[in-house]
């Protein structure tokens, strides 16, 4: 067991995983990234995360369905919302079902690392 | 041609205008607000290019949908502005539309990840290609073609027979649905082995159509021009995705010392080996589209070579070192790419590239060319044991290389040839393979960096990501940009686009003031040069000559040469730029954001000669002014409706139009302002320049002030008559946006700018044509200018008597100043040109210029940051 905060990224386009995973690693993180709500899904139940990073507009199960699921399993955890759907709306919302942060897609590298890093806190706390 | 269609939309001078279709008339105010609209969405379309331009520099995660959005977005936009431009043009411009159905269409295509191929070019000379066919040539050959257009880098007389000559072929031979048959086998789980073996052989047994046949062998006729037919070739793949992550490709499907007589077979050869079983199971696994699958071919001649070989940038078995690798050996490079007697060299990787270890070889044997075939021939004596390069052939060569692996990012397998006069030409360059890719720096790399003086850290924007590291090299305008070292690193007070001519060579770029969406981001990112610009103070904080590391992953600059961050960049680093997502979005931003239209006077400025939606925007901005103005063809007429004549000092007949916001017409009486009503903050700025009394040359040109303004010489000739132009000046002005015509002098200026509190929008075109003297002395105006605006931060292009200048995304105060000094300039060139005698006269006038207005250097040019909102 390593001492490093884990991270889950599930968003169906590969490239935010593959992009973020590096980059994540090189700030101490373990990370694990999914391209299926469905096996992301599967994957909490066996185990939790410090945080979840997650798309909102997906097939199948969507981010908001999984941001339940997470609430759900691991209510420790929290829940960063990515969406190219940017609108007050689904921000709202994804805010009164718990989620931590919401963060509006094309985003910068450094403005995730900074939203992890302040998710980290919260979930050390 | 501007007078007859003024006539013809003389009726349009009357207040309610009589419109042909289904409305019945326009009121000249309508259509003032519908060029304001058409204003609104071209800055809204240049914006979202700017967004998608953006993100061409690594430091944004971005995703499939937002490149649809993006792209559907631009297209809803220009749209709407041409809707509102046809408006205005009375529907005359309804080819416009067509154009953008167009490129939507092939913007869509490429999308969803299909090949759009320009059709009817099945072969190519290299120097032929264009930035947008690299899907027509394949990752290889335009690489090379890319490379080619490196400093320093030359390579052999090529062609290629493009991925429209592949489907040719396919389709000769019926063998699309058999291929498509065979691969669909393979994704439900059949053997990737028997289809790939059964697919080589249906394309080995095709037949070429004839007039590929032809075409082929007319282009090999044309790289060796002196005797096609005893000359040799090589021959090697070239297929889409071949660059970077996909370089599986390679190895067996490349041939050299192919003679005429087997250059059609070596085709069919290359083509069968792109369906080798790697390369399938590769597509399956990161599910590249099969229709992807298309293989170009590279047809080069075998320049005769007094030196030949390889370059490795990094030694493959001991990578960690700092060394290139070079092998070589007189003759053809065949041997050493096969493997025999070389002569090995270990060369630093730091300037001068010292040769650090030397192995020669006992080199009995040498390949040439010899009567249609090639041929082992035995190595004089003397020679067998001569090293075959000197030290500064050897340093010349690794300072290439680098240069080249400088632009891929990753350690390169380079072969090149040193011709009998020492020409060093790039055969072809491809990643080593030594990447272990996809790791984070280790926890030992960090403490390393923690370690280490970061000069400078957090300030500025990354335009391009990634690690570059050399001497500082501060842009001081007593020295030429010719002269800037390569791999040195280059800082800068401005992003200025006249950088271009030392980026490709840099290994890093720094500039004080600058955006990541300005022209020269544009061209680092072209060149995949590390970049940070808008640090407020590199030019202060870093010294020439200092060896720096820029870490533009992290936005930190280190003191000295961290061999162990440059080297996991190299060599472990994820690069970004090979991800299928950026491959679109380039593909995406080639028929976007450039523009080619530049010059209205050009016969190709139609709707028609629209190639990107950058030019569309260009050509309704253009016609839509013209258009206006050609209404306002009579100051008359304008002034019944609104438009305003400036009271000056100067007796510039200048009517100004305000379109919203751009005079200030409280106390205005009788049709007239004055200069202290204009509220629009480009023409302020601009008539501060140009309305100061000390302008105007008043040298003896011509000697009364009022004969000045008017424009006639006495050296005026029958042929310059007919360009006089009614003399009318218009302005038309918005808050944030001025469009000035000026006709006087027999040149013909146009000043359009945009200056607001947002700088993303801001911008500045400047056209400049024309004069009263013969073409020798108007054009030396012409390059006078070009020099100025260069000078002082503008993109300049132009010939002849043309001048076209343009600068975006500067600050306010930059602007005002940009502004101001076209201001002056305008006064400053006019009827110049009767004095410009001689080519010294350039050099004279410039430093007249530059001196008269406190201009040193565009690196102490500065403007004071502070109070800037160059931010």
């Amino acid at each position: 067991m390593t001492n490093k905060s884990t991270i889950c990224i599930l968003d169906d386009e590969p490239i935010v995983g593959d992009r973020l995973k590096p980059e994540l690693e090189e700030d101490g993180y373990e990370v694990e990234i999914f391209t299926s709500s469905a096996a992301a899904i599967k994957r909490v139940e066996e185990q939790c995360f410090d945080i979840f990073i997650t798309d909102l507009m997906m097939e199948g199960v969507d981010g908001m369905g999984f941001l339940e699921k997470v609430k759900e399993c691991c209510p420790g955890s929290a829940v960063i919302m990515i969406t190219g759907y940017a609108t007050i709306e689904s921000a709202r919302e994804s805010f009164i079902r718990g989620a931590y942060d919401f963060i509006a897609k094309p985003f910068r590298l450094d403005e995730i690392r900074a939203a992890v890093k302040k998710a980290r806190k919260k979930v050390r706390r | 041609m501007m007078v007859k269609l003024a006539d013809r939309l003389a009726s349009l001078f009357m207040k309610v205008i009589p419109w042909r279709g289904t409305r019945s008339a326009i009121s000249f105010n309508d259509l003032f607000v519908r060029f304001h609209q058409i204003l609104e969405e071209n800055n809204r379309a240049m914006e979202l290019i700017a967004e998608m331009e953006d993100k061409l520099g690594g430091q944004y995660v971005f995703d499939r949908k937002f490149l649809e959005d993006t792209v559907s977005a631009i297209e809803r936009v220009v749209l709407r502005s041409a809707y509102n431009f046809n408006f205005i043009a009375n529907n005359k411009e309804l080819e416009i539309y067509k154009v953008i159905e167009s490129l939507a269409r092939h913007l869509r295509l490429e999308l969803a990840g299909k090949l759009v191929i320009p059709s009817g070019q099945n072969v190519l000379a290299l120097e032929d290609i264009q930035e947008v066919m690299d899907e027509a040539v394949g990752n290889k050959v335009y690489n090379l073609f890319r490379i080619s257009s490196l400093p320093q880098v030359s390579v052999p007389p090529s062609f290629v027979v493009t991925i429209g000559g592949f489907r040719k072929y396919l389709a000769f031979n019926n063998l699309f649905e058999k291929i498509d048959g065979l691969m669909e086998g393979c994704k439900n789980g059949q053997s990737v082995e028997s289809a790939s073996h059964s697919i080589r052989l249906l394309i080995l047994n095709g037949d070429i159509p004839s007039d590929l046949r032809q075409e082929i062998l007319k282009a090999a006729e044309k790289i060796c021009p002196k005797n096609p037919e005893s000359s040799f070739y090589s021959v090697r793949s070239s297929s889409v995705g071949e660059d970077g992550m996909m370089s599986f490709a390679g190895l067996h499907d490349s041939f050299l010392n192919v003679p005429f007589r087997e250059l059609l077979s070596s085709y069919k050869k290359v083509l069968a080996g792109m369906y080798n079983p790697e390369s399938l199971e590769y597509r399956i696994q990161r599910q590249v589209p099969f229709s992807d699958m298309a293989m170009a071919v590279l047809y080069q001649q075998m320049v005769p070579s007094g030196v030949a070989g390889v370059a490795y940038t990094l030694d493959p078995n001991l990578p960690d070192e700092q060394v290139c690798m070079l092998g070589a050996n007189w003759g053809l490079g065949t041997v050493v790419v096969e493997g025999g007697a070389a002569d090995m060299f270990r060369v630093s990787r730091k300037p001068p590239y010292a040769i650090i270890e030397s192995r020669i070889s006992e080199k009995k044997w040498m390949v040439v060319p010899f009567g249609g075939a090639e041929e082992a021939t035995h190595v004089e004596s003397e020679r067998v044991n001569e090293s075959c390069l000197t030290p500064s052939q050897a340093a010349s060569i690794v300072e290439t290389a680098l240069m080249i692996e400088r632009f891929f990012k990753r350690p390169m397998d380079i072969e090149w040839s040193l011709d009998t006069e020492g020409q060093l030409r790039i055969l072809q360059a491809r990643p080593l393979g030594l990447s272990r890719g996809g790791q984070a720096r280790s926890p030992e790399l960090k403490a390393l960096l923690r370690e280490r003086t970061a000069l400078m850290r957090d300030l500025g924007v990354i335009a391009y990501r990634g690690v570059g590291s050399g001497p500082v090299w501060i842009v001081d305008d007593n020295v030429s940009l010719e002269q800037f070292p390569s791999g040195a690193v280059l800082v800068a007070r401005y992003g200025i686009p006249l950088l271009a001519r030392a980026i490709p060579r840099a290994s890093a770029v720094i500039t004080d003031v600058g955006s990541p969406t300005g022209h020269m981001a544009t061209v680092a990112r072209e060149f995949r040069i590390p970049t940070i610009v808008d640090t407020g103070s590199a030019t202060d904080v870093l010294k020439n000559g200092q060896e720096v590391t820029v870490d533009a992953e992290r936005n930190i600059i280190y003191e000295g040469r961290i061999n162990e961050l440059l080297h996991h960049q190299l060599l472990e680093r994820p690069l970004f730029e090979t991800l299928y997502e950026f491959q679109i979005l380039r593909r995406l931003l080639r028929r976007i954001a450039p523009l080619t239209l530049i010059d209205p006077d050009d016969p190709n400025f139609t709707a028609r000669g629209c190639q990107t939606f950058h030019d569309v925007i260009r050509f309704i901005h253009e016609k839509s002014v013209q258009t206006l103005l050609q209404i306002a063809e009579k100051p008359s007429s304008l002034l019944v409706h609104g438009g305003k004549r400036l009271k000056a000092n100067l007796p510039l007949n200048l009517i100004l139009i305000d379109i919203g916001g751009g005079l200030d017409e409280t106390g205005g009486k009788g049709g007239w302002v004055v200069p202290e009503q204009i509220t629009s903050q480009p023409m302020k700025a601009l008539w501060a320049g140009m309305g100061s009394p000390d302008v105007w040359r008043t040298d003896p040109i011509v000697a009364d002030f009022k004969g000045l303004m008017s424009g006639v010489t006495r050296t005026q000739t029958a042929a310059v008559a007919g360009q006089v132009l009614a003399g009318l000046n218009v302005a038309v002005l918005g808050e944030d946006y001025m469009n000035l015509t000026l006709r006087v002098g027999y040149h013909f200026t146009v000043v359009d700018a945009r200056l607001g509190a947002e700088r993303e929008k801001n911008s500045i075109f400047f056209r400049f044509v024309g004069g009263a003297t013969d073409i020798s002395r108007r054009s030396r105006r012409a390059a006078l200018l070009m020099s100025i605006m260069e000078k002082i931060g503008f993109k300049v292009e132009g010939s002849g008597d043309l001048v076209i200048a343009r600068v975006a995304n500067s600050g306010g105060d930059r602007m005002k100043e940009y502004l101001y000094l076209i201001g002056r300039l305008i006064g400053f060139v006019r009827q110049l040109d009767i004095l410009m005698t001689d080519d010294t006269t350039i050099d004279l006038y410039f430093e007249q210029f530059m001196k008269a207005n406190n201009i040193k250097t565009t690196s102490d040019h500065k403007i004071n940051r502070s109070d800037s909102d160059d931010k």
